[in-house]
């Protein structure tokens, strides 16, 4: 485990951050790869090429190895952000089969029947949005 | 198939000056019928436009001039893997046009007219719950689009290489770092000095890409080409969001998300190009307007990180149409250059033109509007 | 006096040449960075210093100013000292903007960066890049796994934040590792050992350096006293390790070494890797200047002329980022460049420049012995520098191995930039920083050539990741502005 070693705080000028849906309060000043370090969260992102869980390494951004999602911004270099009172740190999934959510707001007025069935099961499936283009496209649709 | 000596490099049927994938393509097809060609290429194969292009494979929206040469491409992209027995990266995804008013409608209904009159169906438009089907998150106020269901992308570096493999397994040559500096014809031969050496062939092809015009020149033929650098962004991966290939009608707007997730930004904006140098400088201000358009089209785009911006070489005749055919002035001289940023498609089908003209002094192609001499009367 | 750059020139766009131009730009505020202001800093001149710190420093001061510790005595002489450069620093009438990353700068003196998700542009006749230096990477089996880190950011973490990690295992060769590992320990830091893999006859080499008028440099002391300060608290210290590698599949559990032919294995949570530094190369490259492999550093470092000066005139390159020399000799290439500068702007003449830099120049130069001697006995070994194991990790960003990369080289891949076309090899957000040296050396030793004649990658805009939001909005900052950043 990571400990600190920093002189005492006041604890009335704490910030409070959410890291993994987890609240934990921080000191001002820290860097957001230290909270997570901090509250035992290490892992900092999925490699999006083999899925494995990989954590910071240099600690001074030159490795982009710490890179979490901020306040739904991902690609943040943890080790270079500092803590911002109310922030959401979420560890990185994007990995080469992640679909996008739908933005709700984004949706038109009602659709016909087979469309809305259609973008739910585009989002819904695991399989990838590309691919069901893909295969609409051979079947000829 | 035999190792390529020395002699047979300086002294062949074919020299092809330019090692991108028009080069690289022609030299294949000819290779193919027995031809011994050597690609003189003055940097690495595929170096500039050919291997850093934005690998868009697309009939759609295409020039007339240009449609039958762009539709035979298609269908050879189709099996090019197969072919060539190498990983093109190409993937068939679609790519849709959107409109995002009704002027952009409007051009849509009058180019399907043009194209049904001719008997071209391969363009389909879209209405705007058909464009939110395929592009569930494009943004509420596009009303349409047009797709062509042919197209896709590939990968240019691994596609010219592809090229390039191929025909060095059927017996071509490619001499890197040659630098083409003089050009004569001696009786039936062509002289081609580089610094250090001399190369001889009964053939010359052109295939100098954003250097057309020089070589053109030495040849013989005077074209208006000019050269830019279109800019290009790519983004760390993302989830995907659009699997066909994106572009808007009226609107500097192009990307597509390869399976990998990254997402290549285009759109036509250009930099500054410094061909002397082999270099370029990028314009960040036109990039912000990239960008611009790109969350406009897709809100999903405000989480897109950029990683690398670039832009390359290319050479752009005045109708934004490639000089495609004879010289006019030399015998045995042949021009495939100023592509005017889509030749990359083309590559496929070129290799094949430029083998026929060598071998059977003809093709089954339209050359007439794409021939080098096209502005001459024009301008005077 | 040196041609000038003027905006607005040929091909640039008119936006451009209606900004108002700094004279002097300095990236980095580092000792290098600091010290260039301080010196550039005069009546006539605008100077602006950008540095992605929210406080001054630079690596070696980083946060001298506001250090977390209860007694930051504990980092050392050296370190406290640096609290007297930032206090001149702040005095000094640059406009220093802090917190921001520059992401570009042009030859055409054009400087864009990220400013709280926005661009923001200026533009400067004359530039100084101070980046400084990053660790060496250490590709060795498992260090891309999760529980190995750098030394480096053992003591970025001390300094910002005040973390220590106990019962970790420090590994590799350097000055600055035995340093981070007295820090620790002054901290009441546990350590579990540390795996020292300076081989014998690097002592031997290095001696052959010191030339008779130097009998005892001070880096050979403060290096010795540091070893024996380790060695007195108990921690157990494996000198002549070789054959590194991190135990564990999905996270570091241990690390194994080999020493005179025998294996050992330690387990550990934590392994902290440091082999020396070698320059931030990311501006310097994507600028374009020409740089050359230094064989002494075993690194790409830019071409420069004993004031700093790179190969396009109006660009110099100050500190680690030039070439690695130390603190001390990074403050005094600061104040030589920017009197250089200062004469290339025509502020004051060349004899001025040259007898106000004489001291400088004269301390710099004699630093070079000193350098010649730690860059030999510290020179890190070829098998932590050019993986030969096939599952290793070249490139963390796509996780290429060496496998991957023969693959491609096989394929055509014989220089950095079509092998990256050909694998992915360096082409995700970090941009090469943590492969680049590894590609360019392991290309040389399949191409049995020269490291000088295989190159680097070529490099582009942006330095770091810009997102497409803040891309989309561009402002303008003039030397005219206010100093709103300033705030002490
Ligand atoms: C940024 C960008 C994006 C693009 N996007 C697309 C796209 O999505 N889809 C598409 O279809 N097209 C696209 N294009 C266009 C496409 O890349 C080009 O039209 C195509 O690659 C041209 O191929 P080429 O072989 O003619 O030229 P090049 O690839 O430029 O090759 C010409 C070669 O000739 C060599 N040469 C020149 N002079 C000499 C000499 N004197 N001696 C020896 N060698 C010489 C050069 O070094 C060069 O390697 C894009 C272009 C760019 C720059
Ligand atoms: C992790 C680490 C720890 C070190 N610790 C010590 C030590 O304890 N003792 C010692 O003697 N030496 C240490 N060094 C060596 C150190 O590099 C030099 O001693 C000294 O700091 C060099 O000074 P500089 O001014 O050249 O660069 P630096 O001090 O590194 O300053 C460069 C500055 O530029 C900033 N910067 C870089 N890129 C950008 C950008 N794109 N945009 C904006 N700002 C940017 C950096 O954040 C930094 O603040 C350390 C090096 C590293 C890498
Ligand atoms: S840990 Fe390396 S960039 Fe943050």
């Amino acid at each position: 485990m990571f400990r600190s070693v920093t002189k005492q705080q006041d604890p009335m000028t704490a910030v409070q951050v959410t890291i993994n849906d987890t609240l934990v309060s921080v000191v001002p000043g820290t860097t957001v790869w230290a909270a997570m370090a901090l509250a035992g969260e290490t892992a900092t992102r999925v490699s999006p090429v083999n899925q494995q869980v990989r954590s910071a390494y240099c600690a001074m951004g030159v490795c982009f190895e710490c890179m979490v999602e901020i306040n739904g911004m991902p690609n943040r270099q943890a080790c270079l952000t500092e803590v911002v009172d109310g922030m959401q740190i979420n560890r990185q999934v994007i990995t080469e089969a992640t679909i996008a959510e739908l933005q709700t707001e984004l949706k038109v007025e009602p659709q016909p029947q087979d469309v809305t069935g259609n973008l739910s099961e585009l989002t819904a499936t695991g399989s990838s949005l590309a691919a069901d283009v893909t295969e609409n496209i051979k079947t000829g649709e | 198939m035999s190792v390529n000596t020395t002699s047979q490099k300086l002294s062949s049927d074919v020299l092809v000056i330019g090692g991108g994938i028009q080069g690289a393509s022609t030299a294949y097809h000819l290779a193919q019928r027995g031809v011994s060609v050597t690609v003189l290429e003055k940097d690495t194969v595929s170096r500039h436009a050919s291997g850093v292009n934005a690998g868009g494979v697309r009939l759609l929206g295409r020039n007339i001039a240009e449609v039958e040469l762009s539709k035979a491409a298609m269908q050879r992209w189709q099996q090019l893997d197969d072919e060539l027995d190498a990983d093109t990266g190409f993937r068939r995804r679609s790519l849709i046009n959107i409109a995002a008013d009704e002027n952009d409608l409007d051009s849509l209904r009058s180019r399907e007219q043009q194209m049904h009159s001719l008997g071209y169906f391969h363009e389909v438009m879209l209405d705007k719950r058909e464009l939110l089907e395929r592009l569930p998150h494009v943004a509420d106020h596009c009303v349409g689009g047009v797709v062509s269901e042919q197209d896709g992308y590939a990968i240019p570096f691994h596609s010219t290489q592809a090229f390039r493999i191929a025909a060095e397994r059927l017996g071509a040559c490619f001499c890197e770092g040659e630098l083409v500096e003089q050009i004569r014809k001696v009786g039936d031969s062509w002289l081609v000095d580089t610094k250090t050496q001399q190369y001889q062939a009964e053939h010359l092809v052109n295939c100098a890409g954003a250097w057309g015009d020089l070589i053109s020149v030495m040849i013989g033929d005077n074209v208006p080409m000019s050269y830019s650098a279109p800019m290009l962004m790519i983004t760390a991966r993302m989830p995907h969001f659009a699997g066909p290939v994106v572009g808007a009608v009226s609107r500097p707007l192009s990307f597509k998300q390869f399976e990998n997730g990254t997402v290549l930004i285009g759109g036509g904006a250009k930099g500054f190009a410094d061909r002397a140098n082999n270099t370029t400088r990028l314009d960040y201000s036109l990039m912000a307007n990239g960008a611009r358009n790109a969350i406009e089209f897709f809100p999903i785009m405000k989480t897109a990180c950029i990683n690398r911006m670039w832009s390359g070489l290319e050479a752009y005749m005045p109708d934004n149409l490639p000089v495609l055919g004879k010289s006019m002035r030399a015998e045995k001289a042949y021009h495939a250059f100023a592509f005017s940023a889509h030749g990359f498609q083309l590559g496929p089908v070129i290799g094949e033109v430029m083998a026929d003209l060598i071998t059977q002094g003809e093709t089954r192609f339209d050359l007439e509007p794409l021939r080098v001499n096209r502005y001459e009367r024009k301008t005077l | 006096m040196t041609e000038f750059f003027t905006p607005g020139s040929s091909d640039s766009s008119a936006e451009e040449s209606s900004s108002i131009s700094y004279d002097i730009a300095i990236i980095g505020a580092g000792p290098a960075g600091m010290s260039a202001a301080i010196t550039a800093s005069r009546a006539s001149v605008s100077v602006v210093v950008l540095d992605d710190k929210p406080r001054s420093g630079g690596q070696i001061y980083r946060n001298v100013d506001a250090s977390p510790l209860p007694d930051a005595e504990v980092l050392g002489p050296d370190y406290i000292k640096g609290a007297e450069l930032t206090t001149r620093f702040r005095r000094c009438n640059a406009h220093h903007i802090r917190g921001v990353t520059v992401w570009h700068v042009g030859d055409n003196g054009e400087i864009l960066f990220s400013d709280n998700g926005t661009t923001k542009r200026l533009t400067a006749r004359q530039i100084i890049v101070a980046t400084g230096a990053m660790e060496r990477p250490f590709p060795i089996p498992g260090w891309h796994l999760p529980g190995v880190m750098s030394a480096g950011s053992a003591q970025v973490m001390l300094k910002s934040d005040g973390l220590v990690r106990d019962e970790a295992i420090f590994a590799g060769t350097g000055p600055l590792l035995y340093l981070i590992v007295a820090q620790y320990l002054r901290l009441g830091g546990k350590v579990k050992a540390l795996i020292d893999t300076t081989p014998k006859q690097n002592y031997l080499h290095s001696m052959t350096e010191l030339s008779g008028a130097m009998r005892a440099p001070g880096m050979l002391i403060k290096g010795v006293g540091l070893l024996n300060e380790i060695r007195k608290s108990g921690t157990k210290i494996v000198s002549f390790a070789e054959d590194l590698k991190i135990l564990g599949e999905e996270q570091a559990e241990g690390l194994s070494y080999t020493r005179g032919g025998k294996e050992y294995s330690l387990p550990a949570s934590h392994i902290f890797l440091h082999q020396g530094v070698i320059p931030n190369l990311n501006m310097t490259q994507a600028l374009g200047l020409e740089h050359d492999w230094c064989k002494q550093q075993l690194c790409w470092k830019p071409k420069l002329n004993r004031w700093g000066q790179s190969s396009k005139s109006h660009i110099a390159v100050a500190g680690d980022s030039g070439g690695i020399i130390g603190a001390d000799s990074a403050a005094a290439m600061g104040r030589i460049v920017a009197l250089n500068q200062l004469v290339n702007l025509g502020v004051i003449s060349a004899l001025e420049g040259e007898s106000e830099a004489a001291d400088d120049l004269t301390f710099v130069a004699s630093q070079q012995r000193f350098r010649r001697f730690i860059d030999r006995l510290y020179r890190p070994l070829d098998q932590q520098r050019i993986p030969e194991s096939p599952g290793t990790v070249v490139c963390r960003c796509e996780e290429r191995t060496v496998a991957d990369l023969k693959k491609g080289f096989e394929l055509g891949g014989r220089e950095p930039n079509q092998l990256k076309s050909q694998t992915r090899c360096g082409m995700g957000p970090c941009q090469g920083r943590m492969c680049g040296h590894t590609v360019s050396e392991l290309l040389a030793n399949w191409r049995n050539q020269p490291v000088a004649d295989v190159g680097y990658y070529r490099l582009r805009s942006p330095m770091r990741l810009v997102t497409l939001a803040e891309l989309s909005q561009f402002t303008d900052v003039t030397p005219k502005a206010k100093k709103t950043e300033e705030v002490n």
